[in-house]
């Protein structure tokens, strides 16, 4: 009996504890918001409606392989957001100099800032230096530039392609945030799953971390290398939707800059 | 980890001139440990129809062995084998039934009909059927083995061919998939005779 009374009591004041508590607490929160959990965490509760996100994906494929003599860059020329075809003809190739050119699929939005800061570097290196920036510079350039946004990053998904200083030529793969790598052919992008086996079928390439070291090159010529990425963007358009409506191949070697372009499918 | 991507698994099928070929990866893991390399994911009903099971491994077994248990009772009522769009359709029926709590796996049904025309078909994991004149795939790797396959399926291969395509475009596929790998093997089902070979991949 005692106890129920000690115990009711108990209740009451911890009862009018938890009150002063609260209103302590919601002053608190209201100066200083904690940090918003996810709404999908199973920590947070019961599901809440996605809140805004400063991201959107607007999809494509990106490829590039590295031959002994020249560099193929391509991208498909869709942009998408969702389920809904934006435009058909968007170039995801960004030309930076004579011997390096950027391919980067993911947030259009961040894209292009990506490639405005790094057209502002570069013009900065010529003033100062007399000269173009060589790709492998460009390609520890991009990846400091991704690093600086470490916590807040470019939705940017690159590769980069071009001549190296012996002009052969040379493809780096990024992620977000900058890790990157010189390796022989590298696809990014929504299609990247769908590309990436067959490039490693036809060009596999040592791994770096193998002795002796081997040459990163595919034995291929230009002309067979560019049928390659005509043949896997064909294929990956296929079965990616958001792969499509045309692709855009920069060629890059000796000669300077080629361009061309092929029609995929628009459904 | 998801659940279907928790023992991982490969399976693609793709049909020929007048035959078919299965293939699937060996590997069985928990999580990323390797238990088994030399798993067993395709099965024959009968000489002329082979089903493909990809996803978790307990039901990939438990579904094998009810799917036998039906063919057994059929072939004794009707005295004949199943045809392949009949099994195809047992099997989306008894996928069904657990539409609210279905078995994790996603078949691949391969089967040579009575006049030698080759068939192929996969369901989704609630019995959903989706037929196919060229290829199908199924599994963690399933994203990998889209891109291989379109890109190096060509109609009317004969066997030889046939068996040089599927394999080259799962052992590709796989490698680009920690999950799934440790070799592969091949079945490919001619009107005359059935030929089984084991592929030799990457075994990581």
């Amino acid at each position: 009996m005692h106890e129920n009374i000690a115990n009711i009591e108990n209740s009451k004041r911890a009862k009018k504890k938890e009150h002063a508590n609260q209103s302590r607490e919601n002053r608190n929160m209201a100066m200083m918001m904690p940090p918003r959990l996810n709404p999908t965490d199973s920590a947070s509760g019961p599901k809440q409606h996605q809140t805004w996100s400063p991201y959107d994906n607007n999809g494509g494929t990106c490829v590039a392989i590295a031959g002994a003599d020249y560099c193929v860059i391509a991208a498909d020329t869709r942009m998408s957001t969702g389920f809904s075809i934006l435009t058909r003809d968007h170039s995801k190739i960004f030309v930076i100099s004579e011997t390096c050119a950027l391919a980067s699929s993911g947030f259009q939005a961040d894209i292009s800032a990506l490639q405005k800061n790094l057209d502002a570097r570069h013009q900065t290196y010529q003033h100062q230096h007399g000269k173009q920036m060589s790709c492998p510079a460009m390609a520890q350039l991009l990846s400091n530039t991704l690093y600086y946004k470490r916590f807040f990053p470019y939705y940017a998904f690159n590769v980069l392609g071009g001549l190296d200083d012996q002009g052969k030529g040379c493809v780096y793969s990024y992620d977000a945030v900058g890790s990157y790598e010189r390796v022989g052919y590298a696809a990014q992008g929504s299609g990247m799953q769908l590309i990436m086996p067959v490039l490693d079928n036809q060009l596999k390439s040592a791994s770096p971390l193998v002795l002796p070291k081997r040459e990163t090159a595919t034995p291929l010529t230009e002309a067979e290398a560019v049928d390659l990425v005509k043949d896997t963007f064909a294929s990956a358009a296929e079965r990616d939707i958001y792969t499509g409506d045309g692709v855009e191949i920069v060629t890059i070697n000796a000669r300077g800059i080629q361009k061309q372009y092929m029609e995929l499918k628009k459904d | 980890m998801s659940i279907t991507s928790y023992n991982g698994s490969a399976l693609v099928a793709m049909i020929g001139k007048n035959c078919f070929a299965i293939a699937s990866d060996r590997r069985l893991g928990v999580n990323f440990q390797t238990i088994a390399t030399d798993y067993q994911r395709i099965f024959q009903i009968h000489d002329r129809l082979y089903i493909g099971l990809s996803g978790l491994g307990t039901d990939v077994q438990t579904l094998y062995q009810r799917l036998k248990f039906r063919h057994k009772l059929y072939q004794l009522r009707e005295e004949r084998n199943m045809r392949p769009e009949t099994f195809a359709s047992l099997v989306s029926a008894m996928l069904y039934e657990k539409r609210f709590g279905p078995y994790f796996c996603e078949p691949i049904i391969a089967g040579l009909s009575e006049e030698n025309v080759p068939f192929i078909c996969t369901t989704d994991l609630i019995g959903a059927k989706q037929f196919s004149s060229d290829f199908v795939v199924s599994g963690t790797a399933s994203e990998s083995l889209y891109g291989a396959c379109e890109s190096m399926y060509k109609p009317d291969l004969e066997p030889e061919d046939l068996f040089e395509v599927i394999s080259q475009a799962l052992l590709s596929s796989v490698d680009r998939d920690c999950i799934s790998g440790w070799g592969g093997i091949v079945y490919i089902v001619t009107p005359e005779q059935v030929i089984t070979k084991t592929l030799k991949g990457r075994t990581d």
